[in-house]
């Protein structure tokens, strides 16, 4: 019952409704010292790294002048030019892994978006046992990603997998149809993906759809919506923003799993599956073209600003407050 | 009366039969791949990844020899120090960090939100190689090692977890009610009374999340794991990838997946015993956002 009355009372402080809160008390002093403790950490572990890694983008960085880094030859924007001059001999692999990745991103979250949702709605609702189906939805999440990624590649292994037999009893396929090598690679990244990351979504939508008051749901019911309408009209304008920010960070980690793909594929996968991270692992600690590597990282960088941009837009924070 | 009336009716209404096909619909999505890491569990060394289902000997004892062929228990002891820690260190430096974002105005404060969020979409890997050279260069400079310790890898997987946990708590804290804190330093108490005995016992729904999220990054982690830890060190990620690695003739897929469905156990009852919290505490940290 607490837990509900703090979740309205966020509802509420949220601005959903009423008069802003006047919580800013600029006459007081601003207590520097409680930021610092993660301001210090912060900017040693991000900042710091970031423009290092920006810094060493710009430099030819290889495996002969990683004894003295600080003297690697200064290049400029070449490896940005190299690896982004569409008729240049990398941009089949620079651009094969960034449409790799988008395409990976969008359709696993496009996928993870409606099982999520259904069941935050099916466990939302009064059900017999929901305490402890609410905790089983959560088990693929805590399954290491490595772990995952063997999970998989035995499911999908060729004729002994699990996926070939299912297959070849059911008279749908081949029992000897390829998943791990192939343009199907990328079907059997995608649902090895879903079925690990999908509770995120689920936690979100959960999360928002127990802010709404089960009395607006009423007033609803008494106007004679329907279950489609209440749905489209009450409940996903009020879990969009919840939602929004789910869909965003699960683009980007979707976008940034390295772990994944690496332990399905390996260093050398298919073109389908080569996605940005594994393409950057490989410049950077294979063939030791670290410059190279991090230009990349860079351009990963920009392409993951996108889907976090707009969210911050459609969520108008920085706004006003 | 009439509300009354209408819950009684309510209730008394039979509840979708569907909801129940539905609910098992998700149990079976989620605990088939469970079940095929039992069925290879219990296979013998040689059936593994042969493709068996029905295992005709049952090894259970896959289920002990895990602790024998490798050191699972010191990998199970340095993932739960690893991950309890940066999930209580990234909380509560979170907190007050959140507390000033919360409740005061200062100049950049709106940048240092945004970059929060930015900080989400680097990419691990891109921060692999400068982090490990910055970390080398302070080994070097002041002869404290941090390469190879807990507190190095706790401090790396900070990188991901404080900017989240600053964003989730912030509004939280921003969602509790500022008069209780004003009446606080009207009695006479000072900032770090008022976070300790006022604004921490409310937002513990808050830090429950924060804290669950930074442990499974912690828990989950091999990319930074694999070269941060020594072999003392070792977290679960890297002690598991052995059964795997070259160092043996045949992949162990049925000792990998005994061991991997073992240490599940810890993280599943943290999960179960901290659920109810989860829930409230992720509604307030996103729908401000």
């Amino acid at each position: 019952m607490t837990i509900k009355g703090a979740a309205l009372r966020v509802a509420v402080a949220a601005g959903l409704s009423g008069p802003r809160r006047s919580s800013h008390r600029s006459s007081i002093r601003v207590p520097y010292w409680l930021l610092s403790p993660s301001l210090i950490p912060l900017t040693l572990i991000v900042f710091v790294p970031m423009a290092f890694a920006l810094y060493i983008s710009l430099t030819g960085l290889n495996q002969n002048s990683i004894g003295d880094w600080t003297h690697a030859p200064f290049v400029g924007l070449k490896h940005y030019v190299d690896g982004l001059d569409p008729r240049g001999p990398l941009a089949p692999s620079f651009y094969g892994s960034i449409k790799a990745s988008v395409v990976f991103s969008v359709a696993t979250t496009l996928f993870t978006l409606p099982i999520g949702v259904g069941a935050a709605l099916l466990l939302n609702g009064q059900l017999r046992g929901r305490t402890f189906l609410r905790a089983v939805m959560l088990l693929p999440y805590i399954i290491p990603t490595f772990v995952n990624g063997i999970l998989w590649r035995l499911v999908f292994m060729t004729s002994t997998g699990i996926a070939d037999q299912i297959l070849a009893a059911l008279h749908l396929g081949s029992r000897d149809t390829f998943w791990l090598i192939g343009p199907r690679s990328l079907w059997a990244l995608i649902v090895a993906d879903v079925w690990a990351s999908w509770p995120f979504i689920y936690l979100m939508a959960l999360a928002a759809l127990q802010t709404i008051p089960a009395d607006v749901y009423d007033a609803a019911r008494i106007d004679g919506a329907t279950p489609p309408r209440i749905f489209r009209r009450i409940t996903l304008p009020l879990i969009a923003p919840t939602l929004g920010l789910g869909i965003a960070l699960s683009t980007i980690n979707h976008f940034n799993n390295f772990a994944l793909p690496y332990v399905m594929f390996g260093p050398t996968p298919p073109d389908e599956v080569n996605v940005l991270p594994l393409n950057i692992y490989v410049n950077s600690f294979i063939t030791f073209n670290l410059g190279l590597g991090a230009a990349m990282s860079v351009v990963a960088l920009v392409i993951m600003l996108t889907p976090a941009v707009i969210y911050l837009r459609a969520a108008r924070i920085g706004d006003t407050d | 009366m009439a509300i009354a009336a209408r819950t009684r009716l309510r209730a008394v209404r039979p509840r979708g039969w569907w909801r129940y096909g539905v609910a098992l619909a998700y149990v079976t999505f989620v605990l088939a791949p469970f079940l095929y890491m039992a069925v290879v569990a219990l296979q013998s060394d040689s059936g593994a990844g042969s493709g068996d289902l029905l295992p005709t000997h049952p090894q259970f004892d896959n289920f002990a020899r895990i602790w024998q062929t490798v050191d699972l228990g010191l990998y199970l002891r340095n993932s739960l120090i690893v991950a309890t820690s940066t999930g209580a260190i990234s909380s509560l430096l979170a907190l007050g960090a959140a507390y000033v974002i919360a409740r005061f105005r200062f100049p950049l404060r709106n940048v240092f939100r945004i970059s929060l969020l930015a900080t989400q979409t680097v990419p691990g890997i891109m921060l692999l190689l400068p982090l490990f050279v910055i970390y080398i260069i302070i080994q070097h400079s002041i002869q404290v090692r941090i390469v190879g310790t807990y507190w190095g890898l706790v401090l790396t997987y900070m990188t991901f977890a404080l900017p989240f946990a600053i964003w989730l708590l912030s509004v939280y804290v921003k969602s509790l009610p500022v008069e209780l804190e004003e009446q606080a330093i009207v009695d006479g108490a000072n900032r770090f009374q008022v976070i300790r005995h006022v604004t921490l016992p409310l937002a513990i729904p808050g830090i429950v999340v924060t804290f669950v999220f930074s442990f499974l990054l912690a828990w989950n982690d091999i990319l930074f794991a694999s070269v941060l830890t020594s072999p003392e060190t070792k977290t679960l990620g890297p002690g598991l990838q052995y059964y795997v690695s070259e160092s043996f003739s045949i992949p162990y897929w049925n000792l990998l997946m005994a061991a991997s469905l073992v240490v599940a156990v810890p993280a599943m009852i943290l999960f179960l015993v901290v659920q109810r919290y989860i829930v409230a505490g992720l509604a307030a940290g996103s729908l401000k956002g």
